[in-house]
């Protein structure tokens, strides 16, 4: 009985009206096709350039290292395009509806706060989900050449789905936070900046301060937790310890990412479960937010307190 | 059905509404009158759980819809003054996606789909996209949309606005039918006589307080028997409105200065001529001799008897008395 009413729950969750209507509008579109192929189509040039180029045209000549190194390409291009794809579907799925006021009728309806951030959450990673799992058999032709195994390709699809969510998360934060589609796209992307290219450099900035001050151990702490903040740094330490030493990638950026990764001793099954805890928690509190924002009378109460708090 | 008891909404210093006392019975239309900004869509969002009061209480049903939101929204189909529709949906997929958000049946929501087109006349347009149709036929579908669960309750804000007259005809047509299948309506406008003919009520909300409420007989008899008649001379319009006030089918003097003179008048249109004679062989160089109309509202506070308008007063300031006591 409790089972039955448990999946009934579930079940609805999982397949409720709005889900629905959102992934039939968003499937639906000429768009959305063409991006797909023209994505599919792209990474497999790119891998067959790739492959091409390594083997001067012999195919017997590829080494498994050189799809270690196909595979690191590939995964940074897919990391790349997740950071800059989400924002922009995700950060007008609230401000959107308010835009184009559906969102007071949505709001009547039994559908509940709760049930729309999280229809919206799933619908803004659904297409790059899509296109990841597309992906997919691309990616057995570099299982075929040996050097990555199945296990490896999946613990770094796992990192980035976790990073796809937690952007999806921030965006629709500011989309439900912020009035206008247009500061919410703005702020979505300041934040994947934030943390892809700012911890970067605040990394690399303590780093060097690191160097040249009598408290290197406190700096390096500091440039050790920006760089284990940072997705790039954590797919490049899972990458690292499933051994991809990359000759290919000699003095490029992707190589010092990687030196950067071993110096801070980054590759540990701690670093990347606090990284997967942090983002998932962090993402988790932010859609609270925005259910809790949603709900009428959250912002009068929240603008009352915060007037109050400030004369006194 | 929907009662409101001293509701009040304050927008930082601005009283939107004040002590409002609503109270639509079962199976009635209700025709909640005001001019912009008068606080009826405020009331409206309140009542449809969007919008929580500052202070008082409103209920549907016996639901409180700050305490138990949810068997409000089931209760009430909810049209707001503006309202979007969603792309890429076709007409069906419109009132199916809203159908099934209130867990209607899939051969339900068929059945009603079809039922409801053919009231709100948008049969053909079932397979269009709702962002191809034009505003008017969107402001039809979305009351279809209101209807697509049934609810006993529904809470229409302008309905007819942003419509051309013709549409506005059917959307009033497609109203009173709701009224034969028992619905009860709050319905907002800011034009009274559009409401006169098919609401059973009419309250009127000035600056978030409701001054009048009444039966739509008594404000259309009292209306009937009463004219509103602009009378323009070239001068001399302050004496001629002494004459007026003294003649015996003139009822009130309106307003007045030297070249215009409002008034009410009671007589029939034989004794408006007469009367139009008697102010000419007066002297007085009549320029237009004119009865206007459309200032309903005006009129129907004017008539709307003192001692109700006295209680109003009474009972709101024994409401703030009250507030300011706790
Ligand atoms: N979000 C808001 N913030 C501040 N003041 C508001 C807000 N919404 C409405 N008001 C004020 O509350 C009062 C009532 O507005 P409301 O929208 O209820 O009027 P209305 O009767 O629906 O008018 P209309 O006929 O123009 O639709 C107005 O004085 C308006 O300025
Ligand atoms: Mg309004």
């Amino acid at each position: 009985m409790l089972v039955d009413a448990i999946r009934h729950r579930l079940g609805w969750w999982m397949d409720n009206p709005l889900l629905r209507k959102e992934l039939r509008q968003r499937m639906r579109s000429g768009r959305t096709v063409l991006a797909l192929s023209l994505y599919l189509f792209i990474i497999g040039a790119v891998a067959f350039v790739f492959m091409y180029v390594n083997v001067q045209g012999q195919t017997l000549l590829l080494q498994p290292t050189r799809t270690a190194d196909l595979f690191t390409f590939l995964s940074y291009l897919q990391l790349a395009m997740i950071s800059f794809v989400t924002p922009g579907i995700a950060s007008g799925v609230i401000s959107g509806e308010r835009e184009r006021q559906t969102l007071t009728v949505l709001l009547t309806t039994p559908l509940s706060p709760a049930s729309i951030i999280f229809t919206k959450f799933v619908t803004s990673i659904s297409f790059l989900l899509l296109l990841i799992v597309m992906t997919l058999p691309l990616y057995s032709i570099v299982f075929l050449f040996g050097g990555v195994v199945p296990s490896q390709v999946l613990a770094v699809f796992g990192l980035q789905i976790v990073t796809l969510g937690a952007i999806a998360s921030v965006s629709i934060f500011w989309s439900t936070w912020l009035r206008r589609t247009g500061w919410s796209t703005v702020f979505s992307y300041a934040t994947v900046g934030v943390f892809f290219l700012g911890l970067a450099v605040a990394g690399y900035l303590s780093d060097n301060i690191a160097n040249h001050s009598p408290d290197q151990g406190v700096w390096g702490m500091v440039s050790g937790i920006c760089y284990s903040l940072n997705p790039i740094y954590m797919q490049a330490s899972l990458e690292a310890s499933l051994g991809f030493a990359s000759p290919v990638f000699h003095q490029s950026i992707v190589s010092s990412v990687f030196s950067v990764v071993q110096s801070h001793d980054l590759s540990s099954t701690e670093s990347w479960l606090s990284f997967l805890y942090l983002y998932m928690g962090g993402s988790a509190l932010l859609l609270v937010s925005c259910i809790w924002r949603l709900r009428p009378g959250t912002f009068a109460v929240l603008r009352k307190r915060l007037v109050r708090w400030l004369l006194r | 059905m929907i009662t409101t008891e001293n509701l009040c909404k304050r927008y930082g210093k601005t009283d939107a509404v004040r002590d409002l006392n609503l109270d639509v019975r079962a199976g009635t239309v209700f025709g909640f009158v005001g001019e912009n900004g008068a606080g009826k869509t405020t009331t409206l969002s309140i009542l449809a759980t969007l919008m929580l009061p500052t202070s008082g209480r409103a209920f549907v049903g016996a639901a409180e819809v700050t305490t138990d939101p949810a068997a409000v929204r089931r209760m009430i189909g909810y049209m707001p003054d503006v309202f979007g529709v969603y792309d890429d949906l076709s007409v069906r997929e419109y009132l199916a996606f809203y159908g099934t958000a209130y867990g209607v049946t899939a051969a339900l929501i068929e059945q009603r789909t079809k039922e409801l087109l053919n009231m709100v006349s948008l049969e053909e347009k079932a397979d269009d996209y709702v962002n191809a149709l034009s505003r008017g036929m969107q402001q039809r579908l979305g009351l279809a949309r209101c209807l697509m669960h049934d609810p006993p309750v529904l809470i229409l804000d302008e309905p007819a606005s942003g419509l051309d007259p013709r549409s506005r005809i059917e959307m009033r047509e497609i109203i009173k039918g709701l009224r034969q299948r028992g619905k009860t309506v709050l319905i907002s406008s800011h034009i009274l006589p559009e409401l006169a003919d098919m609401c059973d009520e009419i309250g009127i909300i000035k600056r978030g307080a409701l001054v009048a409420c009444a039966s739509v007989e008594v404000v259309t008899a009292r209306a009937n028997g009463h004219r509103q008649i602009c009378v323009e001379v070239l001068e001399g319009g302050l004496a001629m409105a002494d004459t007026l006030a003294r003649h015996h089918f003139v009822s009130d003097v309106l307003t007045c200065d030297e070249t215009r003179v409002d008034l009410l008048f009671a007589g029939t249109e034989r004794d408006q001529a007469e009367l139009i004679l008697d102010l000419t062989a007066a002297g007085y160089q009549l320029k237009t001799f004119r009865e206007v109309g459309g200032n309903l509202e005006d009129l129907f506070l004017h008539l709307t008897s003192e001692e109700q308008a006295a209680e109003q007063t009474a009972s709101a300031l024994a409401g703030s008395a009250a507030g300011q006591m706790a």
